[in-house]
């Protein structure tokens, strides 16, 4: 059975990526840091939330629920928008200039990042390649969404100049 | 040499004949009677490794360093004897709150475990095959100039005062040492970029270097950091993320994500020292907002100059067609009203809430803010 997205085993095959390319990982540095993942429904109903947790060169923790968790950040978007970037990074290997996850939560037009502390706000961008590079994994397993479709398959990565 | 030694050593007797003694095998051994503090330190976590804040213990540690540095005056490790006649090597700075952060240690280690090479870790050859539209490039390059001017008195800043602190704060000290190799890094990346985008560099900018100066000769260390770390790598940072956004390429984007990761760890440095500051030395406060009127006031002039603000314009709006220049007005103008409001944002967590108030920076927001409702006020507007 294909893992799904949104789902506590999507983020698990995560992890699970992230531990056999521990030296990739190893080589981008200390990432220690707790966010949250909140996929908003399409129409009325409720958001499906995740926690991550890193700490040193491992995800340590991936939870279901942000109930009670005391996170850094919530990276936080429609359905369709994270859908959009998991489309894209399945496609390419990896998210391409207009679907990396800074470009997306900037001015929080598709994504956006939700946070009390600009502290640990901060930590978006001191970690920002190895999130990118976490997110990018997903590229690697199969996986469909509640409708049954799935992402596109591979492409070879396109390197644009817009 | 403005340092001379007060002994001819080759012509001192009694240090002569001491060698001569030791090298017979005559070992004098007062060193090692020296009452001191065992200590066998360990990781607290094994997958880190040994860290600055597992070797906080006692009179090694930096929990127990008082506030005014009165005892070494000289290169001695903290937790080391301090024999007589060590000498007394004038640090500027002796007072720990003047220079200490919050987790200082912790950044260093972040710090150490996240450099990266700008000659190895860029996709160079994929870059290389990417040709940009004359007006892009051109835009990128001028980015890129600015970018590696500003990155070199960033360097130049915290190897400025890395000597000046009291040794005790190595800590601090080797924070600033990796921030100057950060900064170094940066100021070749950018220059590398510039070199191979077909354009080369563009024009250096009088108002920004009015501001890099500013930053460069601060009367004290708090002074610099407040500007450096805080103000200007707080904005800095923002552009990074701005720039990521508004990148080109693949290529351009990892090269901003590099740079942020190493700029958000400063202003994170900068915040925690801040906070130190005023938890600890309140008195400061007003000079604080003395000097940050002086630096917002420099930030006004440098980073909102033309050959500043164009590149980002014509790089957001994607060209220079009279739309394109709309709408990169209208991204431009979103930047950096969240530049502004995250900055006054940091400010207000680090204990300086009322300073959103006092700034001037504010005539700067409701410029942007007319500008913004004059160009198009029937459309969306990023949140910024």
């Amino acid at each position: 059975m294909a893992l799904r997205f949104p789902s506590l085993a999507f983020f698990e095959a995560l992890q699970r990526e992230m531990r056999a390319e521990r030296e990739r990982f190893a080589r981008l540095g200390f990432f220690d840091t707790i966010f949250g993942i909140r996929v908003l429904p399409e129409s009325p109903g409720a958001a499906a939330e995740f926690v991550l947790g890193f700490e040193v060169f491992d995800c340590v923790r991936v939870a279901e629920g942000l109930a009670g968790v005391e996170t850094d950040f919530v990276a936080e978007g429609s359905f369709s928008a994270w859908r959009e970037m998991l489309d894209n990074i399945h496609a390419l290997g990896a998210a391409d200039a207009a679907h990396s996850f800074n470009t997306l939560t900037h001015f929080g037009e598709r994504l956006s990042v939700r946070y009390d502390d600009p502290d640990r706000h901060d930590k978006v961008y001191r970690f920002a390649e190895s999130i990118q590079e976490f997110l990018d994994l997903s590229a690697r397993f199969d996986f469909d969404y509640p409708d049954g479709s799935r992402p596109p398959a591979r492409r070879q990565l396109r390197r644009t100049a817009t | 040499m403005s340092y001379l030694s007060t002994t001819d050593f080759a012509e001192d007797q009694k240090f002569v004949d001491r060698f001569r003694q030791t090298m017979r095998g005559d070992l004098e051994l007062s060193w090692m009677d020296v009452a001191r503090e065992p200590v066998s330190c360990r990781p607290q976590n094994e997958r880190r490794g040994l860290t600055f804040r597992d070797l906080d213990v006692g009179s090694y540690g930096f929990t127990e360093m008082p506030e005014r540095i009165r005892q070494n005056r000289s290169f001695a490790p903290r937790g080391a004897a301090l024999p007589p006649g060590l000498p007394d090597l004038q640090a500027e700075v002796n007072r720990k709150s003047e220079v200490w952060a919050y987790n200082v240690e912790g950044y260093y280690e972040e710090a150490m475990t996240r450099q990266w090479n700008a000659t190895t870790d860029i996709p160079w050859d994929e870059l290389q095959q990417t040709e940009l539209p004359e007006e892009i490039g051109k835009a990128y390059a001028q980015l890129l100039t600015f970018l590696t001017e500003v990155e070199m008195i960033a360097t130049d800043v915290p190897a400025k005062w890395m000597g000046r602190l009291n040794a005790d704060f190595f800590e601090v000290k080797n924070f600033i040492a990796t921030q100057a190799m950060d900064e170094a890094r940066h100021t070749e990346i950018f220059r590398k970029r510039a070199l191979s985008t077909g354009y080369g560099l563009m024009r250096a900018s009088a108002h920004n270097e009015f501001n890099l100066k500013f930053l460069r000769d601060a009367d004290s260390f708090a002074e610099a950091s407040l500007a450096l770390h805080l103000q200007a790598e707080g904005m800095v940072l923002t552009l990074f993320r701005f720039s990521e956004y508004i990148s080109p390429t693949e290529g351009d984007k990892k090269l901003f994500r590099l740079v942020m990761q190493d700029e958000a760890r400063h202003v994170g440095y900068g915040m925690q020292h801040l906070k130190w500051v005023l938890d600890h030395f309140p008195e400061r406060r007003e000079l604080i907002h003395h000097h940050l009127d002086e630096a917002e006031n420099f930030v006004f002039g440098g980073g909102y100059a033309t050959e500043v603000v164009e590149p980002f314009i014509i790089l957001s709006g994607k060209g220079l067609k009279k739309e394109q220049i709309a709408e990169g007005v209208r991204i431009t103008n979103a930047f950096q009203l969240k530049q502004i409001e995250e900055y006054f944002e940091r400010l207000a967590k680090c204990g300086l809430p009322e300073r959103r108030e006092r700034s001037r920076l504010w005539r700067l927001v409701d410029l942007n803010r007319q500008a913004m409702a004059a160009i198009a006020p029937s459309t969306s507007v990023p949140h910024a």
